[in-house]
């Protein structure tokens, strides 16, 4: 079942925004604040490694499993775009 | 034209898991999970008493097609993802050919291609046999069972951490793959291969890893495509991918990229075996035959990268 599904998209999602800033901030170790519409690579300069590393992290802080295999990294670009990747193609782990 | 007439591979029976290699490789405990859980590399083969030479002659005794032909064998390419493999003056490749009744062939090693060593090997095996002969009409049967043949081998240890992992992408395991080649054979055809060289993404210096990162998909798929391109088909046309080795995640969003569905690209050796060196596409080949995914007359597409000194983006396409 998707976190759509659940009916708690809005709050989830917001929960992964909050998780990935925590989390990025730490990977990239970035003195600067991290927002939501900030591009992955272009801007946080984050790697294809650093990004699973990303994503493992958010299964193991939000107790989830992220269906990664069916993300497409063109059409996530912005942290923004990773959560609500995450938001919809996750499932308690 | 280029055609496989048998493909043998050795895979050690012993594997050891991703876990096990943590303290060797001072791999994090992150890294680890990296690995298990979105690479899908779960274990490797290790044959720990076994030399080189013994890994090449354990692939190429299950070549069976070979016994009797030695006298057709003028080349012995061997493979490699990494250029130098033995202290000197140790040479598993000439061994091998004295062992295997090969003495009379040329034998010389394919490197700097890194993984995609063993596509070139292939195409370089049937060029040099095409030029030797006068095409398939001199020797009145195609050349199935008369013309001249080469060997092509794969296969390494996984000596040091460099040769056992890559960069927090993939895990190296032991193995080897040995390849009868000929011409103008009928098994197994040779269609179409593309390949691209990238100097510029050398691991050496490290500039430009970021940048190999971003376009390491897309360059496979365009090389892939070029190659489906030269073959006058498409993806629709191809029955089965036989993909390098290197993690579940990159080959399943590979698979996305492509629009091609991932039940038809074969990952089955991936959480067993990891990535063997350039005999991944080879033992892809026995896995898909001997699960009956290949009829005669289907079109199959081989692809590998090498990446390390420089990257090379590679893919064949064949009909079986």
């Amino acid at each position: 079942m998707t976190a759509q599904e659940t009916g708690l998209d809005g709050e989830f999602r917001q929960q992964v925004v909050d998780t990935m800033i925590t989390v990025l901030t730490r990977l990239l170790d970035r003195a600067e604040p991290v927002t939501e519409d900030m591009r992955l690579m272009e801007e946080l300069g984050l790697s294809s490694t650093l990004g699973l590393e990303l994503l493992l992290e958010l299964e193991d802080q939000l107790l989830i499993l992220i269906d990664v295999e069916l993300m497409d990294q063109e059409k996530v670009a912005t942290v923004g775009d990773m959560a609500t990747f995450v938001a919809d193609h996750s499932r308690p782990g | 034209m280029t055609a496989l007439e048998a493909v043998s591979v050795y895979l050690p029976p012993t594997r050891v898991s991703v876990e096990s290699l943590a303290g060797p490789l001072g791999l994090t405990e992150m890294q680890v999970k990296l690995f298990r859980r979105f690479h899908g590399l779960k274990q490797v083969g290790r044959d720990a008493d076994a030399s080189v030479y013994d890994l090449l002659m354990k692939a190429a005794a299950g070549l069976e097609e070979l016994r009797g032909q030695e006298h057709r064998v003028r080349y012995v390419l061997y493979a490699r993802t990494m250029p130098v493999i033995t202290p000197y003056p140790v040479n598993p490749l000439h061994e091998v050919c004295r062992a295997l009744g090969l003495g009379h062939a040329l034998a010389f090693t394919v490197t700097h291609q890194s993984c995609a060593s063993g596509l070139l090997a292939i195409d370089m095996a049937g060029r040099l046999l095409a030029a030797d002969t006068a095409g398939p009409a001199s020797n009145g049967d195609g050349d199935a069972g008369s013309g001249p043949l080469a060997l092509v081998l794969s296969g390494e240890k996984a000596f040091t951490r460099e040769a056992q992992m890559f960069a927090d992408t993939t895990v190296f395991g032991e193995g080897a793959s040995a390849c009868l080649v000929s011409a103008y054979g009928v098994r197994d055809r040779l269609l179409a291969y593309a390949s691209n060289v990238r100097g510029e993404f050398d691991s050496a210096t490290g500039e430009n890893d970021a940048r190999l990162q971003r376009e390491y998909r897309p360059s496979l798929a365009a090389v892939m495509r070029q190659a489906l391109d030269e073959a006058g088909l498409t993806l629709d046309d191809i029955r089965v991918v036989l993909p390098h080795n290197v993690n579940l995640v990159t080959w399943q969003r590979m698979c996305l990229l492509l629009g091609f569905p991932r039940d038809r690209v074969l990952l089955d050796n991936i959480p067993t075996s990891g990535h063997v060196f350039c005999a991944d596409v080879f033992a892809n080949y026995k896995t898909a035959c001997e699960r009956g995914l290949l009829e005669p007359g289907d079109r199959y597409l081989a692809a590998a990268v090498g990446a390390g000194g420089g990257a090379t983006f590679a893919a064949m396409v064949f009909e079986h």
